[in-house]
């Protein structure tokens, strides 16, 4: 099978190259400077050079699908992942599956699993999908021995302009990659109780992080705290919950 | 100068009252209460914080069924003017969702901005931004925190996993909204009920949807493969709660 694998994240990047490599012969792209990305089994790696504006990405990688006949096309979910997902399933007129968890061909056709209902149900179909964008951790990333033949590409023009890019502030937590997270719920009762989550956290060298209500609703924490399927998706060693009902909700 | 803008609102199942069978884990979807899904109200917020800013008109569009009415009298109870509402949703299916979208908004020009949100709470599939941006041919700003407006030139801060990026661009534009990006006004049930009786909600049926060949296996709970465990004896939990934190700090 000849796959075509796009992300502008490094991490979802080499996570997907480890579990479809065994799949098939694998293109990928991306936006990313990662340099080890090549190392992850892909046969081919686009790089592309630009801005990363939404519309010049999605037109650029359009084009890059078109040059060959691709039994599947995989995209990393992220905010410009499934932008462009959307905008090739559409140019191809194919049918897409999103946010899968997990994956297997029967012929031609793609049998996937991915979370439904806000989380609560697990949806397992059968399709001739042909474009998938994929949740961060399918797999744990592995490198194989051997090393992609690199490219660049020229981004496509674009209609809209970077004014200014904002990296994430100083103090700023990324949940994602924290090893520990100590997870408060409401059940906490009230902002104050942080106080005594706090030096527990650092003292097990674990980042706190909070449900939708805590982040959204009551602000006790930012929303780069918030877990869960609205918030972001963390695989930490270790999980704490603390005030938490378990029930899934969004 | 005022703004034409499109604003596209889904009603969901409420998932917060979703229930699973006990047994089977099947989804209990029967008499579950339907609600605008929480993105579409920060787009519907969105919009109407622009035109009652630099003035202007905003369409509120569903794809939907007859109930949807009263996801529209909620629209037009936080300030959408006109509402028009497709009928003939059969399920989460982006394909056919965004062409059904695309061809109302057609319908309605001209449209400056296409505001929408980002992924809704029930299916997570975050195609219709991009979509859409393929279909219509209109630049897709996506996951916008905030939106600056300076007559034909807007400037919309996109979160991204990295960080922010600020990005201009000319109408017409596609948006796509974070929950981030403001909080929507509640409108008191009067004011709703008294807004459908106010406005006409224009209602058409959908016409030769074709959904793509999708078969479900399954749609359960999914498994919980906690261990569940319990200790009542303070003395015997401490040091199997430290072993494991221990463990993880590794």
């Amino acid at each position: 099978m000849k796959l075509f694998v796009f992300s502008d994240s490094p991490d979802i990047m080499k996570q997907m190259l480890t579990y479809l490599r065994e799949k098939g012969e694998i293109t990928a792209a991306t936006t990313s400077g990662d340099a080890d990305i090549g190392k992850f089994g892909a046969s081919v790696l686009y790089r592309l050079k630009g801005n990363h504006m939404p519309d010049s990405v999605a037109r650029t990688v359009a084009g890059l699908v078109r040059k060959e006949n691709y039994d599947a096309m995989f995209f990393g979910s992220t905010v410009l992942g499934r932008e462009v997902a959307g905008f090739v399933s559409e140019d191809m007129g194919l049918t897409s599956v999103t946010e899968i968890v997990d994956l297997r061909f029967e012929g031609n056709r793609a049998v996937t699993k991915r979370f439904f209902l806000g989380g609560k149900t697990v949806l397992e179909e059968e399709s001739q999908a042909k474009v998938f964008t994929v949740m961060p951790g399918i797999t744990d990333p592995q490198e194989a021995g051997s090393a992609s033949k690199e490219q660049e590409v020229q981004e496509e023009a674009s209609a809209l302009s970077l004014v200014e890019v904002q990296p994430k502030k100083a103090g700023t937590v990324d949940i994602e990659k924290a090893q520990i997270i100590v997870a408060v719920g409401r059940g906490l009762g009230k902002k104050e109780g942080l106080q005594q989550i706090e030096p527990f956290a650092q003292k097990i060298n674990g980042v706190v992080a909070g449900s939708r209500p805590v982040c959204l609703d009551y602000q006790w924490l930012t929303e780069d705290r918030q877990v869960g399927l609205s918030g972001k998706k963390v695989k930490p060693k270790l999980y704490i919950a603390l005030g938490i009902s378990g029930r899934s909700s969004t | 100068m005022p703004y034409s803008i499109v604003v596209l609102i889904k009603q969901i199942p409420d998932i917060d009252q979703l229930r699973t069978d006990p047994n089977t884990g099947e989804p209990q979807m029967q008499n579950l209460p339907l609600r605008t899904e929480n993105l579409s109200k920060n787009a519907i917020e969105a919009a109407v914080q622009i035109k009652e800013k630099y003035g202007g008109k905003v369409t509120g569009i569903i794809f939907g069924r007859e109930q949807s009415t009263a996801s529209m009298k909620e629209a037009y109870a936080m300030g959408v003017d006109d509402g028009i509402i497709v009928t003939g949703y059969q399920r989460s299916e982006p394909s056919v969702t965004a062409r059904v979208l695309a061809e109302k908004i057609k319908q309605v020009p001209p449209h400056d901005l296409i505001i929408l949100g980002n992924q809704s709470a029930d299916s997570y599939t975050g195609m219709l931004p991009g979509r859409l941006s393929r279909i219509l041919g209109i630049p897709l700003v996506g996951n916008a925190v905030k939106i600056e407006c300076s007559s034909d030139q807007v400037k919309v801060t996109r979160a991204t996993e990295e960080g922010n990026m600020v990005v201009q661009g000319k109408v017409p534009l596609i948006i796509s909204v974070a929950q981030e990006i403001n909080t929507p006004r509640l409108p008191a049930v009067l004011q709703i009920m008294a807004a459908g009786g106010r406005k006409p909600i224009r209602t058409e049926a959908a016409q030769n949807l074709s959904y793509p060949d999708v078969r479900v296996i399954s749609n359960r709970a999914p498994k919980s493969e906690r261990k569940r465990i319990i200790y009542e004896d303070m003395g015997k939990a401490v040091p199997e709660i430290v072993k494991v934190i221990k463990e993880a700090m590794r």
